[in-house]
């Protein structure tokens, strides 16, 4: 990973870290508001409730009041306690209780059983506990209704006026779902009521059961939906006698759930006999907070993104003076000296810049100051060359001349002979001289390579057959030996699979053929030469090895050092061309001795790119 | 003297005027109302005015003759011949034989009759019967045995009978009856009838107070408020029984648990508040004034004996039937109260198929006790066991017969109506049904 893509990294996590922060906030802070608005607009209805609930139990009231102050009723309970026969009276409460619009309506008799029910008109006799110790307030009471069932309802207790011991009156109203639609009820609220089932053993006692039914919970409109979801919240107000709520969630879909709140409806002992549950849906706040979810989400992307292409600048800005100098050091590691950064501010990098620069200048001045003194070298090493070379065929020439001189004075049949050899001679050396001219014109007139696609074997045989003759070419990997005039055994060794470069054939046929001269001049006294070529590691390598008396590592260091020889009549070109074509051919070559005083000879290792395409 | 004179004229023309207010006048519409159907056997009170019976009881509750003159017995009663009237013709002037007696009987009782067969033996009717039938002539005299015109085209009895009146027609609600002018007892004094059924008994009362009816009907439980509404009320003696018919298969299989019901059921309430006062308690099938043992059964309620007959039995919940009438639905609640008590569940419904019990009146005649009690037994759907005709053996007939505990018997009821001021001389019969064909019109010309 570059160092920009650290920077960018480094920033934009920092700054996507901050910003998922912030929004982590700011979100947080808007479900508690929400919550805290839905639970104040829940704690509301539940005093409206109170407050309607409150009415409701004032009208219940002062209906039987009324009714215990009609002078119908003040007759009856006259005619009671004076006869005390309620039977003219069994039906009356039925009356009264539809001129009163009440649900429900007991007379009570002196005696506290009941002279009339509205409700259920067969229980006249019968004892009714609620008169025992008369409220003063209206209460909820499970009325027993003739077919078993069980209805809540609101009920009063009044005196009639007049005769004593008094008869009483016992009215209510119901309390279900009719009753729910009195109630001041929000947009997206539910209101619903909760009576538990009852059960009527042998006895006749009447049992809540403690298990919940859904099908009891219900709306003005039906059963609440989703009624099951509710049974904790209802179980524990009935079981308490405590208001409960919770957020209860309807569905998978967070829009589907509400903050509930069941409300206990108790009795005066304090046992809860039904609940009174409020659903605030909470599907608008989850569908805002979603809103505003979705707005930070899209204002921290935004800001995300904004500060990644920030970063990028910035990264980019900080990183490019040292990209430019990690680029100027590798083209400086190449060789490339002459290269430099730009320098721009005060900051550090921009001292290292110009540290870089400074370096490079003293690199470029120190090989320029190199080679120059290698020139001088070179040229001093060519004029050693020229005066050693052109020495050799000038004394002769000197001598030659000088004979010619001093033949002069001679007879001229002596003369003539002299004159004959020493022109001989002259031409002999003249050549000489002229050859060596060549070799020098030679060298400085390398040819560029013409490259063709050749098998490297063909190129080893024909240079071995060259100089050995008596070799016999064979595909296999086997050793050929054969031995030339010079008592040098040549073993030849190539790879049986195809070995193609892209070569010039001439040139690198001259190149080899330098390399076997070499080696046969590097045993005098015979010896063996071995040419091997085989495939390694993507390339072709080529080797000839000699076991004549072998270098020394400071030969090895200077052996292709142009006009540097080691013969006594040697140019120092030969492996200065031989480098000069494989460097042409995109190789290299190497030489391995270990050490020339116990003859071990010196390979010369020629490594050649295998043509394109034939690599693997 | 002159003044004597005068005197003695007003005196003579005043007793000339309160004789004519009593003698019964011929002529006028008499308009009765009734909660109940007007041909409805046995005693719907269309059948009672157009039919006759072979016999008839007079207002002690003695069998008469009517269309038949006489009847004589043989065979230890298991055989009677019935003589017909002669002379008499059905209202569509066909003449009364005894092939069309035989044939009214025939489609009114097709099953558990009182008589093994029946036949005519030219102007006589023969009934023959394996069992006695001493009380054959009592029996005949019921409502239900009254006879009708069978003709070829229908099936059942038709509205043309030899009564007293005879059918005009129906209009709006209204069934028109005339008088029989050739009826074998004389022309009746009213000329039309006008009949109007299942009226609602306050409706009847609105249209008494408002002249528009001279007939309604009064319910025991409304006889003390008829009477506190001063309207003009005649009861009589009791004349239905209140009892509860039990099933004895499915859950009240078990007769101790029929008779535990028994013990659970609450009369007293029944009668003294229900009823308000208007019932006689009772665990018998015919009422104390008739048998004279009544009282040996008890109507005490006992709750204990109740709970010890049931013997914590876990009994499936029953299903009392009612009538859907309040005061009856109203009884039905109490007893089902009653018996909640003593630890069964029951639901109260109006009548319907697989009832467990049904509570329902049925008409006791006012005759001879052992008529009475086979009557009354057969008008349960039940067959007598022919008796004695001794207090003994009638007592032990209705007590083995009871101790089945199929039929629990709670309550008599009397039998009231209110009448206008228009009427005169309606008295009521033996069975507590209004006499119409009796009555006449104080303002009939």
């Amino acid at each position: 990973m570059s160092l920009r893509q650290k920077l960018l990294l480094l920033f934009s996590l920092t700054v996507a870290a901050a910003v998922a922060a912030v929004a982590y906030t700011v979100l947080l802070r808007i479900r508690d508001v929400f919550e805290e608005h839905d639970r104040q607009e829940t704690a509301l209805f539940v005093s409206q409730f109170q407050r309607a609930f409150q009415h409701r139990s004032a009208d219940v009231e002062a209906a039987v009041q009324h009714l215990a102050a009609e002078e119908r009723v003040r007759s009856m309970a006259a005619e009671l306690a004076q006869t005390g026969d309620g039977s003219p009276y069994v039906t009356a409460a039925g009356t009264l209780a539809q001129d009163a619009q009440l649900d429900f309506l007991e007379i009570i008799g002196a005696d506290g059983k009941i002279v009339s029910s509205a409700q259920w008109p067969a229980r006249f006799g019968y004892p009714e506990p609620a008169v025992l110790q008369p409220a003063q307030h209206a209460f909820l009471k499970q009325e027993e209704m003739p077919d078993g069932s069980t209805q809540l309802g609101l009920f009063a207790i009044r005196g009639v006026h007049g005769p004593e011991p008094a008869v009483h009156l016992i009215g209510g109203i119901h309390l279900n779902r009719d009753f729910l639609a009195d109630l001041p009820v929000a947009e997206g609220m539910q209101i619903a009521l909760y009576t538990p089932s009852v059960a009527n053993d042998d006895a006749g006692t009447v049992a809540s059961s403690t298990a919940f039914d859904a099908a009891n919970l219900v709306t003005l409109a039906g059963p609440l939906p989703y009624g099951t979801r509710y049974h904790s919240i209802v179980l524990s107000a009935l079981t308490t006698g405590q208001q409960t709520g919770s957020v209860l969630y309807l569905t998978s879909r967070r829009e589907d759930s509400v903050n509930a709140t069941a409300i206990p409806l108790r009795n005066e002992s304090g046992k809860a006999l039904a609940v009174l549950v409020v659903a605030v849906s909470r599907a608008g706040m989850v569908q805002a907070q979603l809103h505003i979810r979705a707005i930070a989400y899209g204002i921290a992307a935004a800001g995300i993104l904004l500060a990644i292409v920030f970063s990028l600048w910035i990264a980019a800005r900080v990183s490019r003076p040292i990209e430019q100098l990690a680029s100027a050091a590798e083209e400086v590691a190449a060789g490339r000296w002459d290269v430099r950064v730009p320098e721009r501010g005060r900051d550090e990098v921009s001292v290292l810049a110009r540290s870089f620069n400074h370096m490079t200048e003293e690199l470029m001045s120190q090989r320029e100051r190199l080679v120059q003194s290698e020139r001088v070298a070179a040229w001093r090493e060519l004029a050693r060359r020229l005066a050693h070379e052109l020495k050799n065929p000038l004394f002769p020439l000197q001598l030659t001349v000088e004979n010619m001189v001093r033949a002069r004075r001679l007879p001229e049949a002596e003369f003539d002979e002299v004159f004959r050899e020493s022109a001989t001679t002259l031409s002999m050396e003249i050549a000489n001289l002229k050859a060596i001219i060549g070799r020098f014109s030679d060298f400085s007139k390398m040819p560029q390579p013409e490259l063709c696609r050749i098998d490297v074997s063909d190129c080893i045989w024909r240079v071995a057959l060259l100089h050995f003759p008596g070799l016999v070419r064979s595909d296999s990997r086997a050793m050929i030996e054969s031995t030339s005039g010079s008592n040098i055994k040549c073993t030849v060794q190539v790879d049986t699979q195809p070995l193609p470069i892209d070569a010039d054939p001439e040139l690198l046929h001259r190149a080899l053929s330098n390399l076997v001269l070499n080696a046969i001049d590097a045993m005098p006294e015979g010896g063996s030469l071995e040419l091997s070529v085989q495939r390694r590691e993507g390339q072709v390598e080529i080797r000839v090895s000699d076991s004549g008396e072998g270098l020394t590592p400071e030969e090895c260091e200077r052996l292709f050092t142009p006009y540097y020889t080691t013969k006594e009549h040697g140019t120092g070109l030969g492996l200065a061309i031989v480098q000069s074509v494989v460097a042409d051919h995109k190789g290299t070559i190497s030489v391995e001795s270990s050490n020339g005083d116990q003859k071990t000879g010196a390979t010369f290792i020629i490594k050649l790119p295998l043509a394109e395409g034939e690599g693997a | 003297m002159l003044r004597r004179l005068v005197i003695s004229m007003l005196l003579a023309a005043a007793s000339m005027c309160a004789v004519a207010r009593t003698r019964p006048h011929y002529g006028g519409t008499l308009r009765v109302e009734t909660t109940g159907d007007a041909w409805q056997p046995p005693n719907g009170l269309a059948r009672r005015l157009v039919f006759d019976g072979l016999m008839q009881l007079d207002a002690n509750g003695i069998a008469e003759p009517a269309l038949a003159i006489d009847a004589e017995s043989e065979n230890r009663s298991h055989r009677w011949e019935f003589h017909l009237r002669s002379g008499v013709h059905f209202h569509d002037g066909t003449a009364l034989t005894a092939g069309s007696v035989v044939a009214s009987l025939n489609a009114v009782c097709s099953s558990n009759c009182p008589w093994t067969s029946v036949h005519a033996v030219g102007t006589s009717v023969i009934f023959l019967s394996d069992s006695p039938m001493p009380n054959l002539p009592q029996l005949l005299a019921l409502d239900e045995y009254r006879i009708a015109l069978v003709t070829s085209d229908t099936t059942g009895a038709s509205n043309v009978g030899t009564g007293p009146f005879q059918f005009a027609g129906a209009a709006n609600g209204v069934i028109t009856l005339t008088a029989n002018e050739s009826h074998w007892q004389g022309r009746p004094f009213v000329d039309k009838i006008e009949l109007r059924d299942h009226r609602a008994v306050r409706d009847q009362w609105l249209d008494l107070s408002l002249g528009r009816a001279d007939v309604v009907d009064v319910p025991p439980e409304l006889l003390r408020l008829a009477r506190e509404q001063r309207l003009s009320v005649i009861t009589s003696q009791p004349a239905v029984l209140l009892a509860i018919e039990m099933n004895d298969a499915g859950p009240l299989a078990n007769a101790s648990l029929r008779a535990s019901l028994g013990f659970a059921v609450d009369r007293a309430s029944l009668s003294n508040v229900i009823f308000q006062h208007q019932g006689e308690s009772a665990a018998s099938l015919l009422p104390q004034e008739m048998t004279g043992y009544s009282f040996l059964f008890p109507v005490v309620r006992d709750l204990n004996k109740a709970h010890e007959l049931k013997g914590g039995l876990n009994v499936s919940p029953l299903i009392l039937g009612a009538d859907n009438d309040s005061t009856m639905q109203l009884a039905a609640q109490r007893l089902a109260l009653n018996m909640q008590e003593a630890g069964f569940r029951v639901q109260v419904t109006t009548p319907l198929h697989h009832l467990d019990m049904i509570l329902r009146k049925v008409d006791v005649p006012d005759m001879d006790t052992g008529a009475a009690l086979e009557a009354t037994i057969r008008r349960l759907g039940e067959t007598p066991v022919s008796t004695e005709q001794t207090a003994i053996a009638q007592y032990q007939a209705e007590h083995d017969f009871l101790d089945k505990h199929s039929v629990l018997p709670l309550l008599f009821l009397p039998r009231g109506f209110a009448t206008s001021s228009r009427i005169l001389n309606l008295r009521l019969d033996s069975d507590g049904m209004p006499m119409l064909a009796d009555a006449s019109l104080e303002d009939a010309h």
